[in-house]
């Protein structure tokens, strides 16, 4: 178990550490660079490369690559555009954004098993129909939709999120409502679908049938056989949702101007602040293979005739 | 009252009605926009009126014509991206299953594989950092699409290509090309044509995306019009409302779509 965890960890560090080289040499390959972004079009080439030898830009990719590693291991993410420290840029917005996934988590774990399991039921048809409906609009209409409706028609909610600097989003619970009711759809919608299927195939299962016949109630069914059978799947597809939140959330945020890591990835991008896009990647990508790991150890401890195979191995 | 054969309206009518419609809106959608998509009519965030049917945006456009000029250039660009993505994947998928050897099948799928960890939006972000184009959103979303599509036509593919029929091929010493066109592949088409409609989904939600980050394929983009619309949103909710719905009905109807497809391709292929 524990070999097998550290297998996932390395690899998914591999991974990362792969990610960001690709980032950095594709960046390299780019007209522009962070000289040129900090300076504006107007700037001499003189001053360009004055910039370009102090933020040590005239060094070849693979020796910045080698700085910029040697600096995030010292928690350091280097600087960004803005001249900021990007550690300093992120520090308050990756706690925004943490928090934003953890509520819509917390609320989409049990909705989305019950609804799954409802919706596997004879009167769940409107339930998966409406999850075939919701799981293909992409989460930035979503957010506009409820934007329009809660905040513009019935002025029960601010459109914008604004939550003052250092302020956790948890004191402001009315800023944080539409953000984590646009993430709740995107997540519902693909998890209610992945668990309906799998409580379909454990409602059909021999020993489901042998315990209705022998007159145990439907709720006894469900609590004895189907969610035990249902939550390894159950696990894997919410963690999955949950490192898909973290992508999804990148255009809510944007769109409810919630002070989170997607909201400066999208500004980053459209400015061309690189250090800032190249650090976040790392986050991001990070966690989702993190999550993945998680996701992979979650099924081998729910499913006992892995998990025994795991011990004896 | 004279006996007369009742019209049925079957559900079947209603859906080719309302999918023939909005396919030609689409279509036609420039042609019978009554403004240009850019220049500017009335004064910004006007209310709806007789000329324009849903009022202006912030910069004094017609919501309306903006809306019929970006629906084309979306489908377009979504159907480009979906058709490279599906070819690219299924040549993939293809490749490793035909040559059956470990080595090509780990060259092949291993990068897919680690492509497919990066949510799709980052590879669209960083895609398109790179290369800030069409060209580069269509390879923002085949670099999204195709490692899935490479993952299902593999496995469709493997299962086929064990069968005596292709044996027998392979042993005639047929080439490439027949081995994939003849043998495997109408075996496997309805699986890999139901893996593109899903495709195509996913695209239609990239375009929108990207257009949502002002980096998308047209100046009247419905992601682009969503996005300048939400600032003003108190003032001209039309602004906002129209693109929603017309991002979300088409998301929607790719669903529907590639659902139908991925059913009847059930009952192809048994």
């Amino acid at each position: 178990m524990i070999r097998r965890a550290g297998l996932l960890l390395a690899t998914g560090a591999g991974l990362v550490l792969l990610l960001s080289l690709l980032v950095h040499v594709g960046v390299d390959l780019l007209p522009g660079d962070a000289a040129t972004a900090r300076l504006g079009p107007n700037a001499t080439p003189e001053r360009v490369a004055e910039v370009r030898h102090r933020l040590g830009l005239d060094q070849p990719v693979l020796v910045r690559y080698g700085d910029w590693l040697s600096g995030v291991l010292r928690g350091d993410l280097g600087t960004s555009v803005t001249g900021k420290p990007v550690t300093e840029m992120l520090s308050d917005r990756i706690g925004n954004s943490v928090v934003l996934t953890a509520v819509t988590l917390v609320l989409l774990v049990p909705l989305s098993l019950g609804l799954g399991v409802l919706a596997a039921t004879r009167g769940g048809r409107p339930i998966s129909a409406g999850a075939l409906l919701l799981v293909s609009v992409p989460e930035f209409a979503i957010a506009g939709g409820l934007a329009l409706v809660f905040a513009v028609t019935l002025r029960w909610l601010p459109a914008v999120s604004l939550i003052p600097l250092g302020d956790s989003p948890l004191t402001h619970p009315d800023a944080l409502v539409l953000p984590v009711l646009s993430l709740l759809a995107v997540g519902l919608s693909y998890s209610v679908r992945a668990i309906r299927s799998a409580a379909v195939t454990a409602f059909g299962s021999p020993h489901v049938e042998f315990l209705r016949l022998n007159g145990i109630s439907t709720r006894g069914v469900v609590r004895a056989a189907v969610v035990p059978a249902v939550l390894p799947v159950a696990v894997q597809v919410w963690l999955v949702t949950g490192v898909g939140l973290v992508g999804g959330g990148v255009l809510v945020e944007k769109v409810f101007g919630y002070p989170g890591i997607g909201e400066l990835l999208v500004t980053s991008v459209q400015t061309g602040d690189l250090p800032v896009v190249q650090a976040l990647v790392l986050v991001l990508g990070g966690a989702m293979l993190l999550a993945l790991a998680v996701a992979d150890l979650a099924v081998v401890l729910l499913t006992p005739r892995l998990r025994t195979r795991a011990v004896a191995a | 009252m004279t006996e007369s054969r009742p019209r049925r309206i079957t559900t079947k009518t209603v859906v080719l009605a309302v999918g023939g419609l909005a396919v030609a809106l689409l279509l036609f959608g420039p042609l019978l926009a009554p403004h240009a998509a850019t220049t500017p009519v009335a004064p910004p965030y006007a209310p709806p009126s007789a000329a324009t049917p849903f009022g202006t945006d912030h910069l004094g456009r017609d919501v309306l014509s903006r809306w019929l000029h970006g629906g084309l250039p979306l489908v377009l660009t979504s159907l480009a991206a979906a058709l490279t993505g599906a070819v690219a994947g299924a040549a993939a998928g293809l490749t490793a299953a035909l040559t059956r050897s470990g080595w090509v099948e780990n060259a092949v799928l291993r990068p897919l594989d680690a492509i497919a960890a990066v949510p799709p939006i980052l590879v669209l972000l960083l895609t398109l950092i790179a290369l800030p184009s069409r060209a580069g959103l269509v390879l923002a979303v085949t670099l999204a699409a195709a490692p899935l599509t490479a993952r299902v036509t593999m496995a469709a593919a493997a299962q086929v290509a064990g069968r005596a029929h292709v044996e027998a091929a392979v042993a005639r010493g047929e080439n490439w090309a027949w081995l994939v066109g003849r043998e495997v592949l109408p075996l496997i088409a309805a699986t890999v044509l139901a893996d593109a409609g899903m495709r195509f989904v996913s695209a239609v939600h990239l375009v929108a995306a990207a257009g949502f980050l002002g980096l998308g394929v047209s100046d009247s983009d419905w992601g682009l019009m969503i996005v300048d619309a939400l600032p003003g949103a108190a003032l001209q909710p039309w602004a906002l409302a129209v693109p929603v719905i017309g991002v979300a009905a088409l998301a929607i109807g790719a669903n529907l779509l590639s659902d139908r497809v991925v059913r009847t391709s059930r009952g192809l292929a048994g």
